[in-house]
């Protein structure tokens, strides 16, 4: 259809640069989102663990930080747990969400905050910044940031 | 005040204007959340930063304090004979790792495996030991404190660079757009008004006009 013949009006430039920005922003953000997430079970067997990222980038995950882990969990628990443990952005710059597809990782929550966590939704545990500043501390390499639609509307 | 978009007063343009003010917004919260996070993890490495730096000064004068202690007591040349035996490659896992789209560095010190230190156990003393483990403390030191450091420079830097495109949106791009958006609504309504009042005189002279 003729674009001058639709309801809607034909994107400008700026329109485009505007639109280039967002979706640049937000894969620049998500850059370090992992391809697949791996079993901790099966990052304490590798010499070197390392996620791929959606930018086709490696992270490094830190033996220490796999080795804290494997503390707090037991072997079954192990080969549940999926790595990086994900933190979705809320929109409002105070609250973050992490992303519990098992019960496991409410566990690591809970251990690491030292206080007992709930799930406020079905999978999604609500934390406040100070929380995330203590959990990002002690698992830098193991958790990372995803910032979602949901969070720009 | 806001400076005006120069835009064509046409109905069209009010609805492109709207559509990116819209998109505007949405990039404007993108990089707020995104600054908020990186100046939280700024604050966090600064404060961990500080902590391993005066780590890495106590460990390395201990480090310092106990081989000296150590060749004091077994002599220069004889500490030295054992420890050229012991000599090993020090390895360090390097690769980078993700905080809301910058690469920050991350290092780990591979420690060797088993408990075996390299030199012989019974013809050193446990000063030989003690200056072993804290010069390996002041090492694992410096690595931390070399990821912290470089992480705090290349999160300082790309914080400048969101505070500009924010300041950007929130002080130029978005009140501009308002601004025309407010400018034109006014203008159609002005345009409205004098249509308005011309239907009436037109009404009122056809009314003359029959009568």
């Amino acid at each position: 259809m003729h674009p001058h013949l639709t309801h809607e009006p034909a994107e400008t430039g700026y329109d485009k640069l505007l639109q280039g920005w967002l979706s640049g922003e937000m894969r620049l953000v998500n850059s370090g989102l992992p391809r697949e997430r791996r079993r901790l079970s099966e990052l304490l067997a590798e010499q070197q663990p390392a996620i791929g990222c959606s930018d086709g980038s490696q992270q490094m995950l830190k033996r220490s930080e796999l080795g804290y882990l494997a503390d707090l969990l037991d072997e079954e628990e192990q080969q549940t747990l999926l790595l990086p443990i994900l933190i979705e952005m809320a929109g409002d710059e105070t609250e973050s969400v992490v992303l519990c597809p098992s019960d496991v990782e409410l566990k690591v929550v809970s251990a690491v905050l030292g206080m007992k966590m709930n799930y406020e939704q079905p999978g999604r545990v609500r934390l406040y910044r100070p929380q995330l500043s203590l959990l990002r501390r002690k698992l830098k390499t193991t958790t990372q940031y995803a910032f979602s639609s949901r969070t720009v509307d | 005040m806001a400076q005006l978009i120069k835009v064509r007063p046409t109905k069209i343009e009010l609805v492109k204007l709207k559509r990116r003010l819209k998109l505007s917004q949405r990039v404007q919260k993108i990089v707020k959340d995104r600054l908020s996070i990186l100046t939280m993890e700024f604050l966090q490495a600064a404060r961990e930063t500080v902590t391993a730096r005066k780590r890495t000064i106590t460990a390395m004068s201990e480090a310092y304090k106990a081989v000296t202690v150590a060749s004091g007591y077994h002599g220069y040349v004889a500490l030295q004979k054992e420890l050229v035996a012991c000599e090993a490659d020090i390895t360090v896992t390097a690769g980078p790792r993700g905080v809301a789209g910058i690469k920050l560095p991350s290092l780990e010190l591979n420690e060797p495996s088993g408990g075996l230190r390299g030199y012989n156990l019974t013809q050193t003393s446990s000063l030989v030991d003690s200056a072993s483990d804290t010069s390996r403390e002041a090492l694992r030191a410096i690595i931390e404190l070399a990821e912290l450091q470089r992480g705090l420079e290349l999160l300082g830097t790309e914080i400048n660079r969101t505070k500009r495109i924010t300041n950007a949106l929130e002080y130029i791009v978005i009140p501009s757009l308002q601004a025309t958006i407010r400018f034109l609504s006014m203008k159609f309504e002005e345009r409205d008004r004098e249509e308005k009042a011309r239907l009436k005189r037109v009404k009122v002279m056809l009314a003359r006009k029959e009568g």
